[in-house]
């Protein structure tokens, strides 16, 4: 052991050493020499829509800068965030990068250059702006809007002998359709994926306006939140109520939520879904499967004195890292909410779009309903929490299944994650 | 002819075949330098300069990030709030409380690949299917065995069609906080034991055939020849193995946990790795660089201590 700790003292000695130096590296990234290029790293652009879109971006930003080279590099979702922190760190990310509204983007503010000033000319033109702002900033443009719509199966219901055209409206209807559904056919009443931990948050931010208080609403959303609260205990007791009382497939808990639970609603194993609204798991992809029978469903009311809405907000859209090149980053935004861009997306690849102005020119009725409910919309409720809270949200919400934790501990622990 | 030897007889003289001996201490003499003396040390530079440039330097470079701060921190000199924050930390407490349920199943892969490797070398028959059986899941990803074994152990997998057609009870294995680390584990053990095997394979190899010979002339039986012969012939074979599994099972979880659990449910199957990954994508990679640190440390600890134990163990009394 004497032969270990001799080179160990040693190699401590010279890391702190090395230490009152300080090591980490700058969030200054890439070679602002080069003003000739602009990296750009986001994912998913590998379906023919998306790859047209951002095509069309492309072109967007070259009628402004025709000799600046564009480097786009497509990273994998479920690596992206880690992948892009260890680049930051080791000094070679990209001038740009893709993120998403909401703690993702927010929990990272420190190392994206805020352009407030930059973008103020199109603050008008589009929605969904409060998930790219943080402490007065903006810090980036949404290009597309996200949000957590009920959807639910018209041809289960009628089998089930509920009417198709009218879904629930109230708790109470909900709780007696999903009975129904039990006891009427061997479907599940909801799809439920929760192995990340994901469920909860689809749960609260899909009923959450039919439980808070609209002032409530507001306050959580501008971050004075009371965990401890009638109406949010009241979320996590009816997130492991419904659970208990056997709203969803067996094992959630180790099912994943992208894409299993959601094959489940595609497949007609469930009755409902909380879904998203764009990019995946949203009408135009249950529309492949369902067709007519696909329907879109608000949140119901769960308490006097609230007033439903749509939760969506901003889904994602581009942050600059390069200090040195601000003015291409600002520009290569713009292009990604260039309006014909975008018009041609909205309808290829299934988005509602952040302009909206764009018309949504499809005939499948959900989307239409969705975007009809946009004026009434609200941000989303998870997203306005810290990477901290919401992971040990993740964490709570599997414990709440299988009964580890009381609502009451659950609400205190998120009450201290949030000082 | 000679007359037979005593197993105990042998092994006395041989009391662990391989070890290093100690000798008697002798003055030193000055070597000279000659080219002779210095071309071994030349033709290991290569080799030394790869780990100076690729592990130790940048192993250096971690540990002291993990003293530098996040977000706002960023390179500001933070001491050790990084590892008094992961000491109060939830996930990290429950990957350290998890590293000890790990040790509890690095025997039962060493009992198991020793075990099935005694029954090849003492060719029971198929010995030879059942080797390449036996190695055929190492060759597999991890991620494509953690996506066969979501399907097999899923609520409504066919393991639980199986339970639930003879009446036995089902179970959610990778949702429950009691069954989720453990079925990971056993995937684990099923997936890499092969490669534990193929090490007791070489070191059935290096066995002194004549101590098995003069153990069954003395009319030892099987167990008491694992226990007296193999075990003790065997006992770098068995550290080895020990440890290598050990440091395996530490950090060659990860693929496994990512697609069967995701840590979950709550931090029920987090091991430090995993934590590691997690922090990172957090935004937080000094946090992630001092669980690194502390991973490292976790494994040399263990490492040396299954050394010194083992040595003790193994060693035939």
């Amino acid at each position: 052991m004497k032969r270990f700790v001799a080179p160990f003292a040693i190699g401590m000695g010279a890391v702190l050493a090395l230490s009152a130096c300080g090591g980490a590296a700058t969030t200054t990234t890439g070679d602002s020499a080069d003003d000739g290029k602009l990296v750009v790293w986001n994912w998913g652009s590998s379906d023919d829509a998306a790859a047209a879109y951002q095509d069309a971006v492309l072109a967007a930003f070259n009628e402004k800068h025709p000799d600046v080279e564009v480097e786009i590099v497509s990273q994998p979702f479920d690596q992206y965030y880690t992948l892009l922190g260890s680049a930051i760190e080791a000094g070679t990310g990209p001038d740009l990068a893709l993120f998403n509204g909401g703690t993702q983007l927010k929990s990272r503010a420190d190392q994206i250059v805020p352009v407030t000033d930059e973008l103020a000319d199109i603050k008008d033109q589009l929605a969904g702006w409060p998930a790219f702002e943080d402490g007065g900033e903006t810090y980036s443009a949404p290009m597309f809007l996200q949000g957590f719509p009920v959807y639910y199966n018209k041809a289960i219901f009628a089998e089930a002998g509920l009417d198709p055209e009218n879904p629930p409206t109230t708790w109470d209807e909900l709780s007696d359709a999903c009975d129904t559904i039990a006891s009427e056919t061997d479907v599940s009443c909801f799809a439920l994926g929760n192995k990340e931990g994901l469920g909860i948050e689809f749960f609260m931010s899909g009923f959450g306006s039919g439980i808070f208080t609209p002032e409530e609403y507001d306050a959580w959303i501008d971050g004075e939140r009371d965990w401890e609260s009638e109406h949010a205990k009241q979320v996590l007791q009816l997130w492991a109520d419904t659970s208990a009382d056997g709203w969803y497939n067996d094992g959630a808990n180790s099912t994943a939520m992208f894409n299993d639970s959601f094959d489940l609603f595609s497949g007609g194993s469930a009755a409902m879904v909380i879904g998203l609204s764009s990019g995946i798991a949203h009408w135009k992809q249950f529309d492949d499967f369902l067709g007519e029978d696909l329907g879109f469903m608000m949140p119901v009311t769960v308490n006097d004195g609230t007033t439903l809405a749509l939760p969506i907000e901003g889904g994602i859209g581009y942050g600059v890292l390069n200090q040195d090149k601000v003015e291409l980053g600002v520009d290569w935004i713009k292009a990604t909410v260039d309006r014909d861009a975008l018009a041609d997306y909205s309808i290829a690849g299934g988005q509602i779009v952040s302009d909206t102005t764009i018309e949504l020119e499809t005939d499948i009725q959900s989307a239409q309903d969705i975007v009809a409910e946009l004026p009434g919309s609200k941000p989303l409720l998870h997203t306005a929490l810290g990477g901290d809270t919401l992971d040990l949200l993740h964490r709570l919400g599997q414990q709440l299944l299988v009964g580890e934790v009381t609502v009451d501990d659950a609400a205190s622990q998120l009450a201290a994650s949030e000082g | 002819m000679t007359a037979p030897t005593s197993t105990r007889a042998v092994v006395l003289s041989d009391p662990s075949p391989g070890w290093p001996r100690r000798t008697p201490k002798v003055p030193r003499r000055k070597r000279k330098i000659t080219s002779e003396t210095v071309t071994p040390y030349l033709l290991v530079l290569p080799v030394l300069l790869i780990l100076l440039v690729f592990r130790i330097y940048p192993l250096l470079l971690g540990i002291n990030f993990s003293f530098t701060g996040d977000q706002e921190l960023n390179g500001v000199f933070v001491g050790f709030d990084n590892y008094l924050f992961l000491l109060q930390d939830e996930r990290f407490q429950a990957s350290a409380r998890n590293v000890l349920v790990v040790m509890l199943f690095v025997p039962i892969e060493v009992l198991v690949a020793g075990l099935l490797a005694t029954f090849i070398f003492i060719k029971v028959p198929g010995h030879r299917f059942y080797r390449s059986v036996y190695f055929l899941p190492v060759v597999l990803s991890p991620i494509i065995i953690g996506a066969i074994f979501n399907i097999v152990l899923g609520a409504n997998g066919p393991l639980n069609a199986m339970a639930d057609s003879v009446g036995l009870p089902t179970v959610d294995y990778l949702g429950q906080t009691m069954t989720a680390l453990p079925s990971v584990l056993t995937v684990h053990i099923w997936a890499t034991f092969g490669m534990a095997l193929v090490i007791f394979l070489a070191g059935f190899s290096t066995l002194d055939q004549q101590l098995l010979d003069a153990a069954k002339i003395d009319g030892a039986n099987f167990p008491q020849t694992i226990w007296h012969v193999i075990i003790p012939g065997l006992s770098q074979t068995i550290q080895f193995v020990f440890v290598t599994t050990t440091i395996g099972m530490l950090t060659g979880l990860f693929g496994l946990l990512y697609t069967m659990t995701a840590g979950g449910p709550g931090a029920a199957s987090y091991l430090p790795e995993f934590l590691i990954w997690k922090l990172n994508g957090e935004a937080r990679p000094a946090l992630a660089s001092a669980a690194s640190v502390f991973l490292l440390l976790i494994v040399l600890v263990i490492g040396l201590i299954q050394i010194r134990v083992l040595r003790r163990a193994t060693k035939e009394s």
